[in-house]
């Protein structure tokens, strides 16, 4: 029966071909508008650390200005200043830490036909690569020392291990990096959070840096930070020194803690740390500290933006007025069938029957507005890619949970369009349509 | 003549399709009119003056590849070689690129060792060529002179003497005064700094900052590994220079990684999201208005297939055909407004929720009456052909039958 | 095969209540050719509807092949209709979209036979009604006469055992008025079961027995042959 009603869909639409192709195109253009936004504001609700949002804290401290609370959603300032961060490194409570920034520094291969070139570096503790579940091919992570004394040891991406050493086993290797030898001590597979939820100071949706340096680097190298550095205190000391002891902060810290004991205590410490520091003359402001969870951290960042927002309610009131649009337009056309509803009511068609073939026929609108809905929210999404400008280019694209969540919209959205349409002719009374007047 | 009640009622029996239609119209309409007051203050912001020659500059970047790299020495040759190029007008350093979304800011107080009240600025480290490149405008005292240019390490900290200032950063901090003269204590310091000029207008380094156009410049450069040049070329001129840059910078002195972008990428960057708001949504508005139009088309079609028989029956009793057309447009009309009404209605509705919880403009009446007379042309205007199609239905149809 | 006993209908819109059928009592017995005749707006075509379980009577009782039909739910009375029931209108009332074959084979999908059964019968009662050649073509393509014969065709299809003619020669010249009933003869031979409404005494007459509706009630059980010619308005 389900073939004989999708034919008699097939036979109708063909029909009124101008009908159908409008009723196609406001469900396709419904259907590609909002799942275009839905798909970018879905990748943009992405949490990469998911699978540890229970055990993973980013730290906050709250160090600011006596007068003038941060200015962030949370009123603590993103990152911490070097010296707490190395505080807060000599803890043993968490059982993986990281303190962290962004940096860069030109790279170049002894004797080698490659032009030197500046990348994107990460100075970190050792912790980085277990605390975010980051797969090594070759080698693995420095030891413990070289977070606080200068090691010249090197981590690369795997995308620059492919471009440096064309992928082979470069472990043991040497990478000159602001003229300074590194030792290739291990290379990571592919990880690209999208959002880059372990540091979303500068812009949420950038690359994750191809080459990572321990943080016992600092005073040799004189390492500035790269992402951002917030200060209010323009302070006394003198020289990289001076820079290093300044409350400016830009340092990110995150920890991981496993049980709820574990996280007590880690509070404790914290509130004891700031307690000790207030002593000194430091963090003149209320006590306060924050510890956030990777989606609480994304929400705190503000990684989905209230554009972003509003453009999913407007895409989805996009949709409804498709979906009314079909309804009336569906209504029209299935009025103008009613006589033959009727002579097939008095034929034996039951109500059900009426109504099922023309849901059928509604949904076969609905798969191929959906189907065409498909291609205009991928032409979409290459659209916001180029308006981004390339900013977006991490999460505008489809995956296939995306795909199939076009293709039930669509579904539902036809069906719903269709839902009325159908009852109301298999309601009618055939008797009306058979006299002839 | 109009026949109102016969027309109420025969729209009551359709009261459905009537109704869809309604909403369709409601909805659009609020849509349509909080996209627009968005769109509108999108492109104002967009449409902002920035006070510098976005389009004849080149932004370069010079890295050095060795770690003690002298690079005040460097920066002078760079200098003086870049403002030697051809077409080229003037280059001047800067800490950051303005307009880039990197840049750096500081508060500054009136008086010394003060902690509230100071006003939030962006900071700029450049040389007294920094008007000219970026095509400023000098309002009032005078520009830097070479001899009070400083050359720091990176965090070494020196009192600074001079600084430009914005007529927007003038006015906050010394409103009602003359600027020139007046000191700048930057944070809690007791070190005075002399304004010696103020500039019409820069926007600074970020375009989404409430406190955009607050600038200070100083004249200062700092001995880091990395600096930013900016070159200024004659109109027209400017991707002839871009082409030569980097190979010039690196013949000079090949130990550097040197890159190139102009400046109104970096802009056309900042203003990458509200650009994308202003394209989606004018394409969403455009797109609604098309597919609604369509769909009374479609309707209005179908109603009048309908009644052809009645048409017909009273054209055979003498109607014209303009009262034919007429009726079908005051019925339109009738439904228009119903859907104008509800949609006025949930327009400020939205438009409340939008302003409190997305931080976006509030909608005015003025934009919500033209958008709600767009709505109604819209509607007419779809059933203006089946209308007309209507009038030519033959008086004969009333005697065929079906 | 039908027997009414006090079926009642009534149509109640905004303002007045109109009683399409009352007090109406009826038997029609297995095999007979009844014809219905009476003035316009008598109910004629009411009381075939509720024979032909179109419509559900406001009251009174209704035995379709000794079943009381009155209770049966939508899916009930549809596959009654499908399996029992064959209609004839007087606007022939084909499914413009479908051809001809495609038109006898709707009642047979409902009935969900195999393709090759629909076929079968399909090919046969075209050949009964002498189109078998034109089984591709669309009702637009054929004279009024022969889209009637389509329609018997499309009745018979399922092989009822009543037949349901509302005025079917109403929009046919004479000439071809006589050939479809001629076939509604031929198959009331066969066993088929016929209650038809018509306006023209002529064919009246030739039923086996004739009743008359006078607002909304059976008016006389007369002999056709005694019927009087002012009586067909
Ligand atoms: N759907 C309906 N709604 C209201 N009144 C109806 C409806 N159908 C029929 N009637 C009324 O019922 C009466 C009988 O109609 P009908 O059975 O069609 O008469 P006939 O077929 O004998 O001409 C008429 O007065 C008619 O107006
Ligand atoms: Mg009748």
């Amino acid at each position: 029966m389900i073939g004989y009603y999708i034919s008699l869909a097939l036979r109708s639409l063909r029909r009124t071909p101008t009908l159908s192709a409008l009723m196609v195109a406001a469900i396709a253009v419904g259907v590609g508008a909002s799942m275009t936004v839905l798909t970018l504001n879905y990748m943009m609700s992405q949490n990469a650390l998911e699978h540890k949002d229970d055990v993973l804290f980013a730290v906050q401290l709250d160090s600011w200005d006596v007068n003038e609370a941060a200015n962030t959603t949370n009123e603590i300032p993103w990152q911490l200043t070097y010296r707490d961060a190395q505080a807060l490194l000599r803890s043993d409570i968490p059982t993986h830490q990281v303190a962290m920034h962004r940096y860069g520094f030109t790279v170049e291969l002894e004797e080698s036909a490659i032009r030197p070139y500046t990348a994107d570096i990460r100075v970190t503790t050792r912790d980085f690569f277990n605390l975010f579940d980051i797969p090594f091919i070759y080698g693995g992570t420095w030891e413990k020392t070289a977070d606080s004394s200068p090691m010249q040891v090197v981590i690369l991406s795997k995308a620059t291990n492919e471009k440096l050493f064309s992928g082979e086993d470069s472990v043991g290797e040497t990478v000159i990096l602001n003229s300074q030898p590194f030792t290739v001590i291990g290379v990571i597979d592919t990880w690209e959070p999208s959002p880059k939820v372990y540091d979303v100071n500068n812009g949420s949706f950038t690359k994750v840096e191809s080459l990572f340096v321990p943080f016992g680097l600092h005073r040799k190298l004189e390492i500035y930070s790269w992402g951002n550095t917030n200060g209010w205190d323009s302070g006394e000391g003198e020289g990289y020194e001076g820079f290093l002891q300044s409350e400016s902060v830009w340092i990110q810290y995150w920890v991981e803690l496993t049980n709820k004991e574990q996280k007590t205590e880690y509070e404790n410490f914290l509130t004891a740390y700031i307690q000790g520091q207030k002593d000194q003359g430091r963090f003149e402001r209320p006590l306060k500290f924050a510890l956030s969870k990777p989606s609480e951290w994304l929400v705190l960042n503000e990684v989905l933006s209230d554009d972003n927002r509003v453009l999913g309610w407007v895409s989805l009131a996009f949709l409804l007025v498709c979906v009314i649009n079909a309804v009336a337009l569906l209504l029209a056309k299935f009025l103008r069938k009613a006589p033959e509803a009727g002579v097939r009511r008095a034929l034996g068609a039951s109500r059900n029957a009426i109504f099922t073939q023309h849901l059928i026929e509604s949904s076969t609108i609905g798969i191929l507005g959906g189907i065409a809905g498909i291609l205009l929210a991928f032409m979409g999404i290459s659209g916001i890619r180029y308006l981004a400008m390339g900013q977006q280019d991490t999460v505008a694209r489809m995956d296939w949970v995306m795909v199939i969540a076009a293709i039930g919209l669509a579904l539902i959205a036809s069906l719903l369009a269709g839902l009325y349409p159908a009852w109301r002719i298999s309601r009618t009374n055939p008797s009306i349509y058979l006299k002839t007047q | 003549m109009l026949e109102l009640k016969p027309m109420l009622s025969a729209l009551w029996r359709n009261k459905v399709p009537a109704l869809l239609i309604a909403l369709q119209l409601a909805l659009t309409l609020a849509i349509i009119s909080n996209t627009v007051v968005i769109v509108k203050d999108r492109i104002a912001k967009i449409e902002r003056p920035t006070g510098i020659a976005v389009e004849e500059i080149i932004a370069i970047n010079v890295m050095a590849i060795p770690n003690n790299y002298d690079m005040i020495g460097a920066v002078s040759s760079d200098l003086e070689l870049l403002r030697k190029l051809p077409f080229v007008k003037d280059a001047t350093i800067t800490n950051q690129v303005p307009l880039s979304r990197s840049g750096s800011a500081g508060t500054f107080y009136t008086q010394p060792n003060q902690e509230v009240g100071g006003e939030v600025s962006n900071r700029y480290n450049t040389d007294p060529n920094f008007i000219n490149t970026l095509g400023l405008k000098l309002v009032a005292g005078r520009n830097f002179t070479n001899a009070e240019m400083q050359y720091f390490d990176p965090s070494e900290i020196r009192d600074i003497n001079v600084a430009v200032i914005t007529q927007q950063f003038a006015d906050k901090i010394y409103p009602d005064q003359d600027p020139i003269g007046k000191p700048l204590y930057d944070g809690n310091t007791s070190h005075p700094i002399e304004i010696i000029g103020v500039i019409e207008r820069h926007l600074g380094a970020w375009v989404d900052w409430s406190k955009a156009g607050n600038v200070a410049f100083f004249p200062i450069v700092r001995n880091t590994q990395d600096v930013n040049y900016l070159v200024r070329a004659e109109p027209g001129k400017r991707d002839d220079v871009l082409k030569t840059l980097v190979d010039k910078l690196s013949e000079r002195d090949p130990q550097r990684v040197i890159k190139t972008r102009v400046l109104s990428e970096y802009v056309a960057r900042s203003y990458a999201g509200d650009n994308l708001m202003v394209k989606v949504l004018s394409i969403v508005a455009a797109t609604l208005s098309f597919i609604v139009a369509l769909g009374i088309v479609g309707l209005t079609i179908f109603w009048i297939n309908q009644r052809a028989k009645q048409i017909g029956v009273r054209r055979a009793l003498g109607a014209s055909r303009s009262n034919i057309s007429r009726y079908f447009l005051i019925e339109n009309s009738l439904i228009a407004v119903t859907g104008i009404a509800l949609g006025s209605a949930a327009a400020l509705i939205v438009n409340q929720y939008m302003v409190r919880d997305y931080s976006q403009p509030v909608l005015t009446l003025l934009p919500l009456l033209i958008c709600a007379l767009l709505v109604l042309v819209v509607s007419l205007a779809a059933a203006l052909a089946p209308a007309l199609r209507a009038a030519n239905i033959s008086p004969a149809t009333a005697t065929r039958s079906v | 095969m039908l027997k009414m006993h006090n079926v009642r209908k009534s149509f109640r819109t905004d303002t007045i209540e109109t009683h399409a059928l009352r007090d109406f009592s009826l038997e029609v017995k297995e095999g007979e050719f009844v014809s219905v005749t009476g003035p316009s707006g008598s109910g004629k075509t009411t009381f075939l509807n509720i024979a032909g379980l179109l419509e559900t009577p406001t009251g009174g009782q209704y035995l379709l092949d000794g079943e009381d039909v009155s209770n049966l739910n939508d899916r009930q009375r549809s596959r009654l209709r499908n399996e029992k029931i064959g209609f004839i209108f007087q606007g022939f009332n084909l499914i413009p979209d479908l051809s001809l074959f495609d038109n006898i084979d709707v009642p047979l999908r409902y009935r969900g036979f195999s393709a090759k059964e629909r076929r079968k019968r399909i090919e046969k009662v075209l050949e009964q009604v002498g189109l078998s050649a034109r089984a591709k073509h669309l009702p637009a393509q054929l004279s009024g006469g022969q889209q009637q014969r389509i329609a018997i065709a499309r009745a018979l299809a399922g092989e009822p055992r009543f037949l349901l003619a509302d005025e079917p020669t109403g929009n046919l010249d004479s000439l071809m008025a006589r050939q479809v009933m001629e076939l509604l003869e031929f198959i009331n031979e066969w066993g088929t079961t016929i209650v038809m409404v018509t306006h023209d005494p002529e064919l009246a007459r030739r039923a086996h027995r004739n009743i008359q509706i006078v607002d909304g009630q059976v008016c006389d059980l007369r002999p056709v042959t005694e019927q009087p010619e002012a009586a067909t308005a």
